[in-house]
């Protein structure tokens, strides 16, 4: 492979052929070029993808209620279905294993007021271990602790825009904010990655709100993450129990997608994998066919090669080379174009990638770039096809008879 | 080539003895060149037998044929047939090359050859800085590089003027002087009489195989 004199040969063969060779190489080259650029864009939207749904814990479940659809169990359709406290004792029971954390939801809307200032808001009240649930960032003070359930205490952790909102520059923690007119002491701000309206909101503790609306313990919905080392069919099969037991419990009919809802993560993130994935596919076999058509060209180039030196590889022959080497010879050239070209494109490819990459940012797109298996793959691809590319001029050139070949007159 | 087959040659029972000089003479169709093919295991009979140096040449795959070639056969064309990109020692090294002979040996034994043939200082030239009589020299330099058993010679001096063709003449003569066996095919009956033998043909049967007193080259020169 390393042997000088092939080398020499395929330099002279190119140099001769200037033109020829660029042309078909850049076919080559484009087809790399294009095939590295789409994986990376589908890359990209993948990275886009995950990075929205990051805002939440990816491994969690929302389990939401609303009014069944069919008559079931000796009920009529159109029944209201109201979650309790005891579901949450009750998942926690059936589930010790599969459950990770778990927190009720209670929704409320009020009018916050702070000195002059006042605001209409959401009040999200929950209980602890929703913070991990909901990735919630505390920038300053506390979130909603055990102690603030039991002792029913009336405390907010507000976003940072209600701070902004309410308190200007001023320090909010500590400070008594008045929800509906009922004194609240701030004890904690938060911050999400998620975007500015979630920050508009404010964390109270479930309890609390539970005590000052009716003295009740419906709660509105569930948020629950799994044991984070299921897989994606074991989360989904965790989700399908939930979503029985839950519709047993409540005499919904099996059949009721309204009645009992549990949506999970997970599933929500396979459809996004498999959705980049058949975009990758699509990508690939672009890529691939745009590359087909530069590997042809370079078949054809080596089939106007091996024509040309007709009578030098009858020579060659005369003088004893093999058909083996012949080919050697051929298939060697043809590889090396189909290599070098490919390999420029590749350059270019990440040149621009390089470029333009960390320029763009739009919410679906994020960081477009090939790994490295990518290009290794692009690698082996260009040399198998540069192999297939000269395949058949090799041929060709094996089969010359010297005779023919030298035949002068 | 084709099905049809056409019988070229028609019965030819000629054995040539180390150290020969022969000449084989003929119009154009009589075979001569059909006879040096097969000699040269560049093609294939299809009746009768054909032994070089103890060793049966039939039914010789491509890959056979060519180390064959390689080992018992150097070739001399009438348009010398040499790799025009390649320097005059790598034309003479190219046989060797396909022995798998290392660089450093092929380059030596090149120059030597080239040096026999009186062109050692032309060894690092390319072919088409070359006279024509420079050219065929440096062919029969490339044929002997690989020490072949017999050397073919297909209308070697057909593309030269008459001095020209008597200096390469006096070559082959003095290569044959050395012990190597030459087949000349030639229509050229003063090329044909610098030989030791001289074998007639017509329409594929040998009708005159005669040896003959040699006619040194060197006095034309």
């Amino acid at each position: 492979m390393f042997d000088r004199d092939i080398w020499q040969e395929i330099i002279y063969s190119i140099k001769n052929n200037k033109l020829r060779t660029f042309l078909t190489g850049f076919s080559v080259g484009w087809g790399i070029f294009i095939l590295v650029l789409l994986l990376a864009s589908v890359n990209g939207m993948q990275n886009g993808f995950y990075l929205q749904f990051n805002d939440d814990a990816t491994n969690s479940i929302f389990i939401r209620s609303g009014n069944t659809t069919k008559a079931y169990g000796g009920f009529e359709a159109n029944r209201k279905i109201q979650y309790k406290n005891d579901d949450i004792e009750y998942i926690k029971k059936s589930f010790p294993e599969d459950l990770e954390y778990i927190s009720a939801r209670y929704y409320a809307n009020t009018v916050a007021r702070y000195k002059s200032e006042t605001g209409s808001y959401n009040i999200q009240a929950v209980q602890p271990e929703y913070q991990i649930i909901e990735k919630t960032i505390v920038t300053k003070g506390r979130y909603i602790n055990e102690n603030d359930i039991n002792s029913k205490s009336k405390v907010a952790v507000i976003g940072r825009k209600v701070k902004e909102d309410l308190f200007n520059t001023e320090e909010a923690i500590g400070e008594f904010v008045e929800f509906n007119g009922l004194p609240f002491r701030v004890i904690g701000i938060f911050t999400d990655d998620g975007d500015d309206n979630a920050e508009r909101s404010i964390y109270a503790p479930l309890s609390t709100f539970q005590g000052i609306y009716g003295n009740t313990d419906n709660i509105d919905n569930i948020a629950l993450t799994y044991n984070p080392n299921y897989s994606l069919t074991k989360a989904l099969a965790f989700s399908n129990r939930l979503e029985n037991l839950f519709k047993r419990r409540y005499k919904v009919s099996p059949e009721d997608q309204s009645g009992v809802r549990v949506w999970n993560y997970a599933e929500a993130f396979s459809d996004i994998s498999s959705f980049t994935g058949v975009l990758n596919v699509i990508g690939i076999a672009v890529g691939l066919l745009i590359l087909i058509a530069g590997i042809v060209g370079i078949g054809n180039i080596m089939v106007f090669t091996v024509k040309e030196r007709t009578k030098e590889i009858g020579i060659r022959k005369a003088l004893g080379a093999e058909p083996g080497q012949i080919i050697k010879l051929v298939i060697l050239e043809s590889v090396f174009i189909t290599a070098m070209s490919g390999f420029i494109g590749l350059f270019f490819a990440w040149v621009i990638l390089a470029i333009v990459g960390p320029n763009i940012q739009s919410p679906a797109f994020a960081n477009p770039s090939v790994d490295f298996s990518v290009v290794f793959t692009a690698t082996v691809i260009l040399i198998v096809a540069g192999v297939f590319a000269g395949l058949i001029p090799a041929m060709k050139a094996a089969n010359i008879k010297p005779i023919v070949a030298l035949r002068d007159k | 080539m084709g099905s049809n087959s056409l019988h070229v040659l028609k019965g030819i029972n000629f054995s040539v003895k180390e150290g020969e000089l022969v000449a084989i003479m003929g119009s154009s169709g009589s075979g001569k060149s059909t006879l040096l093919n097969i000699l040269g295991m560049l093609d294939e009979l299809d009746e009768g037998s054909y032994t070089l140096d103890g060793v049966p040449i039939k039914n010789l795959n491509e890959t056979k044929a060519a180390q064959y070639r390689n080992k018992f056969l150097g070739f001399i064309f009438q348009s010398f047939n040499l790799i025009n990109y390649k320097s005059a020692a790598e034309n003479v090294a190219l046989p060797l090359y396909y022995q798998k002979v290392g660089r450093k040996e092929r380059h030596e034994k090149a120059i030597k050859y080239l040096e026999q043939v009186g062109l050692k200082q032309w060894s690092s030239h390319l072919p088409s800085e070359l006279s024509g009589g420079q050219k065929q020299r440096v062919a029969i330099a490339r044929a002997m590089a690989a020490e072949p058993k017999v050397l073919l010679a297909d209308e070697p001096t057909g593309a030269l003027d008459s001095k020209t063709s008597y200096e390469v003449m006096d070559l082959i003569q003095k290569i044959n002087d050395a012990g190597n066996t030459i087949l000349i095919v030639t229509h050229e009956p003063d090329i044909a009489d610098m030989c030791k033998r001289i074998v007639h043909l017509k329409d594929g049967v040998i009708v005159e195989d005669k040896v003959v007193e040699q006619v040194r080259a060197q006095q034309y020169v």
